[in-house]
């Protein structure tokens, strides 16, 4: 925003080379002494900066140039299970929402049951819903009940 | 939202008056009030326009022009849908101003199915900044702005129309016939 070097000298010329070789010593010092530490005074002559004002033709044309504008997406589609939109390679984001909730609501049971960090048994879990019964398989896991039906999409 | 009783064969007249009837009458939601006389029965039917904006977004106008510019001349569902999987914080605003608009539509402006309706204006303003302090070294400062950007967007009822595309073999064309019908004028 505001210009940095505002106490650089308004002189720019190369000292030594100008000034005639009679010159007395404590003069020829401190001319030498800017060239010896090439900092503000070397570095104002190579600096890039822009010339002329871009106008805002040239500016538009470069904001709004074909390869800057957003591109319209061609695989957006209904999901099958809820209507709702999804595109082709990621799940539709109602659906997940959904089973989010409920396995949210599971986890909440499996927390009330443990009853505290570090206490999981080390056996496999099985959710049963309202009316059902474990099977020979659930034989020794861990059964967690929830007091609904089954949801459609989440089969046994 | 409150509607003025405009008499009928004079609203053309009367349209120019200024009449403050509520707080928030801005320019572009002005248009919505505007009220035809009959039609005839031999015209064309008047498609239904709908007019909706939404002020002081905290959003720049120029990032904004380019969700703008995507969704111009687009039906209106397929630019929900469009919008919906784009990823900017500007799209997540406007798609909620275009269903608004939708609803607005079928509700207040007689549209009959919520579908027919396509993009016709869609654009960016830029709102009232506020002005902050940004801190630089060697004690100097710049005033940094706060942008604030207003949307408008313009649904019209009906199929969106197609865009005219003219190919380079076209133009050649064109550009050819001209040629051929150059003729020396006041000749014999």
């Amino acid at each position: 925003m505001f210009p940095c070097p505002c106490i650089a000298p308004a002189l720019a010329v190369n000292g030594p080379s100008l000034l005639p070789q009679i010159e007395q010593d404590p003069q020829q010092d401190e001319e030498q002494d800017p060239e010896q530490t090439p900092g503000l005074l070397d570095s104002i002559l190579w600096m890039a900066a822009p010339k002329k004002r871009r106008t805002i033709e040239v500016n538009r044309t470069r904001r709004r140039a074909e390869r800057k504008l957003i591109k319209v997406k061609t695989n957006i589609e209904p999901c099958p299970e809820c209507g709702h939109l999804k595109q082709k390679h990621i799940l539709c984001g109602f659906c997940y929402a959904k089973i989010c909730k409920e396995t949210g609501l599971i986890r909440q049971q499996i927390k009330e049951m443990e009853g505290g960090p570090l206490t999981a048994p080390p056996v496999e879990t099985v959710v049963l819903y309202e009316g059902e019964t474990p099977s020979e398989q659930d034989g020794g896991k861990r059964i967690v009940e929830r007091p609904r039906k089954r949801p459609a999409w989440f089969r046994n | 939202m409150l509607k003025l009783q405009v008499l009928g064969g004079a609203s053309q007249q009367l349209s120019c008056l200024h009449t403050s009837i509520s707080l928030d009458a801005k320019h572009w939601e002005r248009n919505n009030r505007k009220v035809y006389p009959p039609q005839l029965p031999e015209e064309p039917r008047r498609p239904a326009e709908v007019y909706h904006s939404r002020r002081q977004i905290k959003y720049s106008k120029d990032k904004m022009w380019y969700l703008a510019k995507m969704i111009r001349g687009m039906s209106i569902d397929e630019a929900i849908a469009q919008l919906e999987f784009n990823d900017k914080k500007g799209a997540k605003i406007m798609r909620e101003v275009l269903l608004e608009a939708q609803e607005m539509a079928v509700k207040n402006h007689n549209v009959e199915y919520k579908s027919n309706l396509y993009v016709a204006e869609s654009f960016s303003g830029k709102g009232q900044y506020l002005k902050r302090i940004r801190y630089h070294g060697r004690g100097m400062f710049g005033i940094m702005d706060k942008v604030y950007c207003h949307y408008f967007v313009k649904l019209v009822e009906g199929v969106p129309p197609k865009p005219e595309k003219r190919t380079g073999f076209d133009q050649a064309k064109e550009y050819v016939q001209g040629l051929k019908n150059r003729t020396i004028i006041h000749s014999l």
